[in-house]
């Protein structure tokens, strides 16, 4: 189709866009600081996009996988190896982390996994919390060459790397038993599709993106006054908000609601405050209840209709 | 009287019912017979207000079923035994009589009608204070129709009675119907897949195939149709094979 | 041994708020299939709504009672009227709760942040002439607020079951819960019979969070470290197990005061979710899951 074509040459032109600007332009910190956090966001969304609108199952426990790659990313790194490498590390490091505690979890179906991975991060949570006497520091030799627009290209390079993973994932065998066991599951299973390798994959796909947006923003802010916050669920609850709002279930939905979030954000906080929050939620609430699909969803049954009505006359 | 006139059902967009019309009299018995997947129980839940028409109505004594709630209808007089029996397992027989008189006017005359139950099926008294999900499939069975009789309905409505029963219990069960219907004048509407237990048990019958009504009239002429016969009953020449 | 002993006592005090703090979840998921996330949120309105009655007309936690369960009971049933009855449209069960905690989860975000707004980020508690005073029995010692805590999780649990068993209404919910569609085929008007359990479990709701913040405190975001307790003791007691909940609020309270014990106060929360995963993972139907 004609409109794919189309849509890659745009990804491809805003990747560009993306790329070269910081050559180039002085961008000021305030938005380049911005910009990383977009791309975490990215990255984050659609990691929770490929278990929870891909499969249909709702993972309260995000944080968890986020902050043990930020984690790992952080000590690996201080250990001398390069921050790329380091970062790699804190995906893999997420991926063992679900194995050991998301597994099981697989076994609970549709509000059971929900509660035992949000009860499961929480553990870990505490369990951090407990061990790292709360601040997790940098040597002084890191902050001295900060530089922001390393991170920037980290950022953004991962975040390609995550959309490109998810595309392929999502396009292929395992995607469609992925969708399968979302739209029904039990069918799904009596079709002779082995249900839980397709949500083990989906689990350890999306805690690797997870883990490797954690090592950007370790990367990114370097020290931490207080460690437990990165396992807050915060961060899995605003991925999730991205995802719905954009679009569960689609390539674009959770990046056009990531950059909806934080765009909006960064305008409502200046102007409205704590008011911006208290807008997503009724957003995404009247998403949820009368648009599904999110903001994709809706572009795409607009296009249904002007179709119909470009045929009918 | 029950009249459904020219209604089209669907479950989403799958349509199960294509014109469909009947009439059930006062005091009478009138069964609807067909075989699986026919159309018997779309019909059943149409009429209690489970699901809803999309064409045509249905009509008791004036007062138009098709747009009330299924509560609705209970307060018209019209009580169903649903299909499966669909006790609440985890409340007693008593209970499930109990919810069964769930409507102010029936609450007043429970007792009465509880003494009634009880008379017909002594067991469930027997077994009053035990769990409704540890029956029998047979005591399963008199408790449901026990809970649709607590109402003391104008019309009883009785959706597969025969699955999984005892050829003896059920023509029990059908021999305590005909008393009801006998001494109560109470309208019975049975749908049957057992075609020879139902025609001779009803006045009149009416046989549904794919979602529409292919023949109706007197229950007896009917059992001796040769078309019926030979469809459901596999008498006569070869049956036709599925 | 003095120490055991006080474990239990504190396991026991402490545990029964939990139950409390279940009701109301538990309550809205037996009876709807409804997952309300913002169970923690309501629990902290709740406690406002006690904590602005003391401030502002001295009106005791424990007397603030009524009201706030009047309050909470409308609260419910708006909430039933504008964002639950559209969603028992939805086809299957998984459906329905997958997106009441989509839905419950966005109103987390607006009741959080207009609390915020309206009361500040401050962390609120009610201090009284009783507050910090304990009871001495046999050399263990029972906090007084803890007892009155006690005494209502009991009381309501009480009230709960002589409803749902002896009243026409209770038997109503109950039939709704176990088969919704036979129990309208009964004459029950199952939209009325969740319209108002929906207001009873939101007052449950309130109702802990006035325990809550004479025994503890609050603060506008602290709703989903209550909402945790509740969702574990939900699942211990086992799903529609109403009656269960209480006491399977006390089982994770002496598991988290035995966690104590054994591995000190940091990780005794860590421990005892620990626990409830392991339960969750070999028996999801509950610690007292009836035999069907």
């Amino acid at each position: 189709m004609s409109f794919t074509g189309k849509k890659l040459l745009i990804i491809g032109l805003v990747a560009i866009v993306l790329f070269v600007p910081p050559l180039v332009i002085e961008m000021g910190t305030a938005t380049m600081n911005l910009l990383v956090l977009l791309f975490i966001f990215i990255i984050l969304s659609q990691s929770w996009n490929l278990i929870g609108g891909y499969t249909g199952q709702i993972n309260l426990g995000l944080a968890a996988f986020f902050g043990c790659g930020l984690l790992v990313t952080h000590f690996v790194w201080k250990a001398g190896i390069p921050i790329y490498f380091a970062v790699v590390a804190g995906g893999l490091a997420a991926v063992v982390l679900a194995v050991i505690i998301g597994l099981p979890t697989l076994r609970l179906k549709g509000a059971y996994f929900a509660i035992g991975t949000f009860a499961l991060a929480e553990v870990c949570r505490i369990v951090v919390g407990n061990m790292f006497a709360r601040m997790v520091k940098m040597p002084g030799s890191y902050a001295i060459d900060y530089n922001l627009i390393p991170r920037y290209y980290l950022g953004l390079i991962v975040a390609i790397i995550t959309v490109a993973i998810v595309y392929l994932v999502t396009h292929s065998k395992v995607g469609l038993a992925m969708v399968a066991i979302r739209d029904d599951e039990q069918a799904a299973q009596v079709t002779g599709v082995n249900t839980f390798k397709y949500k083990v994959y989906a689990l350890l796909t999306s805690s690797f993106l997870a883990g490797l947006a954690g090592g950007v923003y370790a990367f990114l802010r370097l020290s931490f006054h207080n460690i437990t916050a990165v396992f807050s669920p915060i961060w899995t609850f605003e991925p999730l908000m991205a995802v719905i709002i954009g679009g569960a279930g689609t390539l674009s939905g959770p990046v056009i609601g990531s950059v909806f979030l934080v765009v909006l954000s960064e305008i409502f906080a200046l102007t409205l405050g704590e008011a911006h929050l208290i807008i997503f939620g009724l957003l995404f609430i009247l998403v949820v209840m009368f648009s599904p699909y999110g903001i994709i969803g809706s572009v795409g049954r607009i296009r249904q209709m002007m179709s119909r009505v470009g045929r009918s006359t | 009287m029950l009249e459904i006139s020219h209604i089209d059902v669907y479950y989403g967009d799958l349509q199960a019912l294509w014109d469909v019309s009947l009439a059930i009299g006062d005091g009478e018995i009138v069964t609807l017979v067909g075989s699986n997947g026919a159309g018997k129980s779309t019909l059943m839940k149409t009429i209690s207000g489970l699901l809803k028409v999309r064409a045509g109505y249905i009509d008791c004594d004036s007062i138009r079923l098709d747009r009330l709630s299924p509560h609705r209808i209970v307060e018209l007089g019209i009580s169903m035994v649903p299909e499966g029996r669909r006790l609440f397992p985890q409340m007693s027989v008593l209970e499930n009589l109990e919810m069964g008189a769930s409507i102010k006017p029936a609450r007043r005359t429970r007792h009465n009608a509880l003494t009634w139950i009880y008379d017909l099926f002594p067991i469930l008294k027997e077994r009053a204070k035990q769990m409704a999900g540890t029956l029998s499939g047979g005591e399963q069975q008199m408790l449901a129709i026990g809970r649709a009789l607590m109402l003391q309905p104008k019309i009883l409505l009785i959706d597969e009675m025969s699955s999984g029963l005892s050829p003896l219990l059920v023509q029990e069960l059908c021999q305590v119907i005909q008393d009801i219907n006998k001494v109560k004048k109470m309208t019975v509407f049975l749908v049957e897949q057992d075609v020879q237990l139902a025609l001779s048990m009803a006045h009149r019958g009416y046989v549904i195939e794919n979602g529409r009504i292919v023949d109706q009239g007197d229950a007896k002429l009917l059992l001796s149709n040769a078309r019926i016969k030979e469809a459901y009953l596999g008498v006569g020449q070869e049956n036709k094979a599925d | 041994m003095e120490i055991v002993f006080q474990s239990i006592a504190n396991g026991i005090l402490v545990g029964a708020l939990y139950g409390l703090v279940a009701l109301g979840l538990g309550l809205l998921m037996g009876v709807m299939k409804f997952l309300n996330i913002a169970h923690g949120t309501f629990i902290i309105l709740g406690g406002y709504v006690s904590f602005w009655l003391f401030n502002l007309w001295g009106i005791d936690p424990f007397l603030s009672i009524p009201v706030v369960v009047i309050v909470m009971f409308f609260i419910g049933l708006v909430l039933y009227k504008l964002a639950f009855s559209p969603l028992l449209k939805l086809p299957t069960i998984g459906m329905r709760i997958d997106t009441s905690m989509l839905v419950t989860f966005g109103l987390i975000w607006v009741l959080d942040n207009v609390m915020t707004m309206l009361w500040t980020p401050d962390t609120r508690t009610i201090i009284t002439t009783y507050t910090g005073e304990t009871l001495k029995v046999f050399g263990t010692r029972f906090s007084i607020t803890g007892l009155g805590g006690l005494s209502v999780a009991v009381l309501v649990a009480l009230i709960l079951y002589v409803v749902l068993s002896r009243t026409y209404f209770g038997k109503h919910i109950r039939a709704a819960t176990q088969d919704a569609e036979a129990a309208s085929l009964c004459g029950i008007n199952v939209n009325r019979v969740y319209l108002f359990s929906s207001g009873i479990a939101i007052a449950l709701a309130g109702v802990a969070g006035v325990v809550i913040v004479s025994t503890y405190s609050i603060n506008a975001s602290g709703g989903i470290s209550w909402l945790l307790i509740a969702f574990v003791v939900m699942i211990l007691a086992g799903e529609g197990n109403i009656n269960a909940i209480i006491p399977a609020g006390v089982v994770f309270g002496l598991l988290e005061a035995g966690s104590v014990l054994v591995v000190g106060v940091p990780y005794r929360q860590a421990i005892a979710l620990l626990v409830f995963i392991v339960v969750l993972i070999f028996k999801p139907q509950g610690l007292f899951a009836k035999k069907d």
